[in-house]
């Protein structure tokens, strides 16, 4: 009887079952699709994103402004406190300012003399978080600067302290940043000073360690970490944070982006290094020397004709 | 009668589709972007089983596929893979339906479970095998975990809030007649 019932017993059932197959099959060929073309999914999904999120934001903004307020209002209650150790950090930066704007001034000087040619100052696009991957496995924002600004894909984000991450997907109203402790996250950086190059490697904790470090004898925790460059990936010597070590002796980083906040982001306009294709000449004098005296009495005649 | 029937259940699945909408909008609000290392259940899921083993007539294919895909692709997942493991379990479930509806709820309880754990399973199998990237797995375990637990949460509550209730052998069907 039970069973009756379960294999439907009206015309329609044939009917649903075959709807069941062409949704299944449908999903299914998208799945298949994205694994072997996953570029051109992503652009559909960058323009599904780039559609549907900005209708959210009019709910979202104030939404989130709320729950920031109440969040911000129990801070309050440590305020005295707060405000004491700012003040002491206040004293502490002066001295750092005044020592850091003798470094620019001795700084300028030096390239002055030296006649040093250094790359151009990036600049920037800002835009605002809208919204976030959604999911605890996936990390990345969403930013309201798109196509529409010449965002491309590739570029770096960072907040006003540090590297954010690289933009990843692009609509035209609205850029996905893919975050440094995304598992598909991987950035060349430098450590300094001791200049060693190594892999900053994402694994969906708020520390992401650091590998591939050439020789791991010479950095200890605190060394600063920057963006090498590397492979074009980003511009050379944007911060990214600090080197520590974790209990398991592993390296990781500590972010210097403010994560717990992320609100506005600066993406870099970095059309990339010139590369040099050419093998260039072979080395050697342009003229030979037995040619070149013939050469230089021709001149001397020509110059006294 | 029956216009007022059909009226009922579009209001039920523009219902759905709202809850799913909000829930979707919640997840996306950009409140904390640092790691976490846990993570709450899968709503969307408990839901969609919920009214799937209640009134199958309120969550059709359709309905559940373009959500689950829309979730897809708003969160970054592979797009469409989840979307068919969901639809085949809800499907699973829907078949079921009529057998569970005479046991009780510890039954139509373990048939989730069952279920959720096969297409869980299901999903991270074919992504090993076609080599892309995935959660880590402690991470989904405990979404399924939560998901399961929350699960006779969603049940009450749809029952009692939005009257999502087993038809009883007084309810008729679309076209008036008895189910």
């Amino acid at each position: 009887m039970a069973k009756d019932r379960g294999q439907g017993d009206d015309y329609t059932g044939p009917l649903k079952r075959l709807l069941l197959g062409v949704v299944l099959l449908c999903l299914l060929g998208l799945f298949l699709v994205w694994r072997i073309d996953s570029p051109r999914v992503e652009r559909f999904r960058a323009q599904v994103v780039d559609r549907v999120v900005p209708s959210f934001d009019w709910a979202m903004a104030p939404v989130t402004g709320a729950v920031n307020i109440l969040r911000d209002f129990q801070s309050y209650q440590r305020m005295y406190h707060q405000n004491q150790e700012l003040r002491r950090e206040l004293q502490q930066m002066k001295a750092w300012k005044e020592a850091a704007l003798q470094l620019e001034q001795e700084n300028a000087r030096l390239l002055d003399l030296n006649n040093v040619q250094l790359d151009p100052r990036l600049t920037f696009v800002t835009g605002v978080v809208m919204a976030d991957s959604g999911s605890p496995f996936r990390q990345s924002v969403l930013i309201n600067v798109g196509a529409r600004d010449g965002i491309m894909d590739g570029w770096a984000a960072m907040d006003g302290l540090g590297l954010v991450g690289r933009i990843s997907g692009v609509g035209r109203n609205t850029a996905r940043v893919i975050l440094l402790t995304d598992t598909s996250s991987r950035v060349p950086v430098t450590i300094q000073p001791s200049g060693q190059q190594a892999l900053l490697i994402g694994d969906n904790s708020a520390a992401p360690p650091v590998d591939f470090i050439e020789n791991p004898d010479q950095v200890r925790p605190g060394d600063r970490i920057l963006t090498s460059g590397d492979g074009g990936v980003f511009p050379a010597g944007l911060l990214v944070g600090q080197l520590a070590e974790d209990p398991g002796g592993r390296m990781r980083l500590r972010i210097a982006a403010d994560y717990e906040r992320l609100e506005f982001l600066r993406v870099l306009r970095s059309y990339g290094h010139e590369d040099l294709t050419d093998p260039g000449q072979l080395i050697a004098p342009v003229q030979l020397p037995q040619e070149a005296a013939p050469e230089g009495a021709q001149a001397v005649e020509a110059g006294n004709g | 009668m029956a216009d007022r029937f059909i009226h009922r259940y579009w209001l039920m699945r523009a219902l759905y589709l709202l809850i799913c909408i909000f829930l979707i909008f919640m997840h996306l609000l950009p409140l904390d972007t640092r790691p976490s290392n846990w993570t709450g259940p899968d709503l969307v899921l408990a839901l969609t089983f919920a009214w799937v083993l209640r009134r199958p007539e309120y969550v059709p294919v359709l309905l559940i596929a373009v959500v689950a895909l829309g979730m897809d692709l708003l969160f970054q997942r592979p797009p469409g893979l989840w979307a068919a493991c969901v639809v085949m379990g809800a499907e699973t479930l829907r078949n079921r339906a009529p057998m569970l509806r005479d046991l009780s709820f510890f039954a139509e309880w373990a048939s989730v479970a069952s279920t959720m754990v096969l297409i869980t399973l299901a999903y991270r199998v074919v992504l090993s095998v076609l080599m892309v990237d995935q959660a880590p797995l402690g991470l989904s375990l405990m979404q399924l975990l939560f998901t399961l637990m929350v699960y006779p949460v969603v049940a009450v509550a749809s029952h009692t809030l939005m009257g999502v209730r087993r038809a009883s052998p007084r309810d008729l069907d679309a076209n008036g007649r008895r189910i």
